[in-house]
């Protein structure tokens, strides 16, 4: 392979309107970029290791978990590799194989895939199904009532979506940690789609942990990074150390994450504190778009009003031009990049999602511009 | 820090500052007036920064 020819340069976010809902909430500011440039070697936070990544006063991550905990409404913090591995060190933390643990219908994928790697048995609050997909949050009630009976035991760990990646619906997160403390069933907030994006204070939910992801939901690139958050009576339990190497958290191995992604983050910190105010210019921007495409017949899935920048649609007309145009179902993502626009699944087109998270007002009207033109010309 | 790494990074950053310049204005790149004064500083920097950077020569 050589690199300077077989890498390709990615222009994405300088020369598109980028909506991939994976990456609109991750991408960097100016700051970020330029601690990452400066960070970029392996290692490069370990020049005055003090034996473990958080416990770290130069660079200052101690400081800055103390604040992130502040942030989310929690007591203490730690550096993970992702909002994966934040879910699965506090079900490999808590639980033992076959241990009842209840996740909602909208889970990501990764939530699944923690809970195989923790040998639990899985039970899954449903969703409402099409139109709306909603989580209802009695429905926890319900499934804590079917595990008791089908097991003759408490659920031993509650695992909700905030918000999830395909509708962008908000789940009432507090009525759910509210279900789960009168079952006295230990809750975990995934806001992979939610912290970092929009106000989530863990201590008015109610939450035990939260896991959030920072390469997605708060502008921290330059690697993978997340946060694992928890209240101060899980901290012994969870973020117990090793017995031989005593400033070694167990569930991080030790250190996680040790370049630039932590620096990134740290970084993008106070940019993300700042941001979260303004969320409710986000869902203007994400309802102002969703009503220009309604009104050429892309209809909006998922709960209403629309209530996140993350949106799935359905198009009977998008998928109809596919049957005549001269790239089939590859049209929309090629006419939408003609236009500037990217970040749709390339063959996709009578059902997608995209994200307008992040755009300036006049990247939305583009946005929306994109797809009425489309429909006018083709449809 | 030497006078010439101190220069690098002062021209990586401006030129991080421009990226979000062309980040902001995508997919058109129309200017606005403040993002061209913007851009012109930046620029007049990174060629300072560059001055500095030809002394190795």
């Amino acid at each position: 392979m050589n690199p300077t020819e077989d890498i390709e340069l990615r222009d994405r976010e300088e020369d598109y309107i980028n909506i991939n809902p994976l990456q609109t909430a991750g991408r960097t500011h100016p700051e970020t970029r330029k601690a990452i440039d400066s960070y970029i070697d392996g290692y490069s936070v370990c020049d005055w290791c003090a034996g473990a990544l958080c416990k770290m006063e130069k660079p200052p991550i101690a400081k800055f978990l103390e604040e992130a905990s502040k942030f989310l409404g929690m007591n203490q913090s730690m550096l993970t590799n992702g909002c994966r591995e934040a879910k699965y060190a506090i079900l490999h933390a808590i639980t033992n194989p076959g241990d009842p643990v209840v996740i909602d219908g909208n889970k990501h994928y990764t939530t699944y895939v923690a809970c195989e790697r923790a040998r639990v048995k899985i039970y899954e609050v449903p969703n409402n199904g099409k139109p709306e997909y909603r989580i209802n949050p009695e429905d926890y009630e319900k499934t804590f009532e079917q595990v008791k009976k089908e097991s003759g035991k408490p659920a031993k760990l509650a695992i909700l979506t905030h918000v999830d990646g395909s509708y962008g619906n908000v789940v009432d997160a507090k009525k759910v940690a509210g279900i789960c403390k009168l079952h006295n069933v230990p809750f975990l907030l995934n806001t992979a789609y939610s912290s970092g994006r929009m106000p989530v204070d863990g201590k008015e939910i109610g939450a035990d942990f939260i896991a959030a992801s920072c390469h997605k939901g708060w502008a921290a690139g330059g690697g993978n990074i997340g946060l694992l958050s928890i209240t101060e009576n899980w901290v012994e339990k969870v973020f117990e150390h090793s017995g031989k190497y005593k400033v070694k958290p167990l569930e991080i191995l030790g250190c996680s994450t040790r370049g630039s992604a932590t620096m990134a983050l740290m970084a993008s910190f106070p940019r993300v504190k700042e941001r979260v105010k303004h969320w409710s210019n986000e869902v203007e921007n994400a309802r102002y778009v969703v009503k220009q495409l309604e009104e050429v017949g892309i209809e909006k899935l998922g709960v209403r009003p629309v209530e996140h920048d993350v949106n799935f649609f359905e198009s009977e007309i998008l998928y109809k031009i596919s049957e005549t145009h001269k790239k089939k179902n590859f049209y929309l993502y090629n006419e939408l990049k003609e236009r500037g626009v990217i970040g749709i699944k390339a063959g996709l087109t009578r059902n997608f999602k995209f994200s307008t998270y992040g755009k300036t007002r006049e990247q939305i009207e583009h946005l929306a511009w994109a797809f009425r033109d489309i429909v006018e010309k083709f449809g | 820090m030497t006078e010439e790494t101190s220069a690098l990074f002062e021209a990586l950053f401006r030129l991080e500052e421009i990226r979000e310049i062309l980040r902001e204005s995508a997919p058109k790149h129309n200017l606005n007036q403040e993002q061209k004064k913007k851009l012109k500083k930046e620029i007049e920097g990174i060629e300072k920064s560059l001055k500095q950077l030809e002394k190795l020569l």
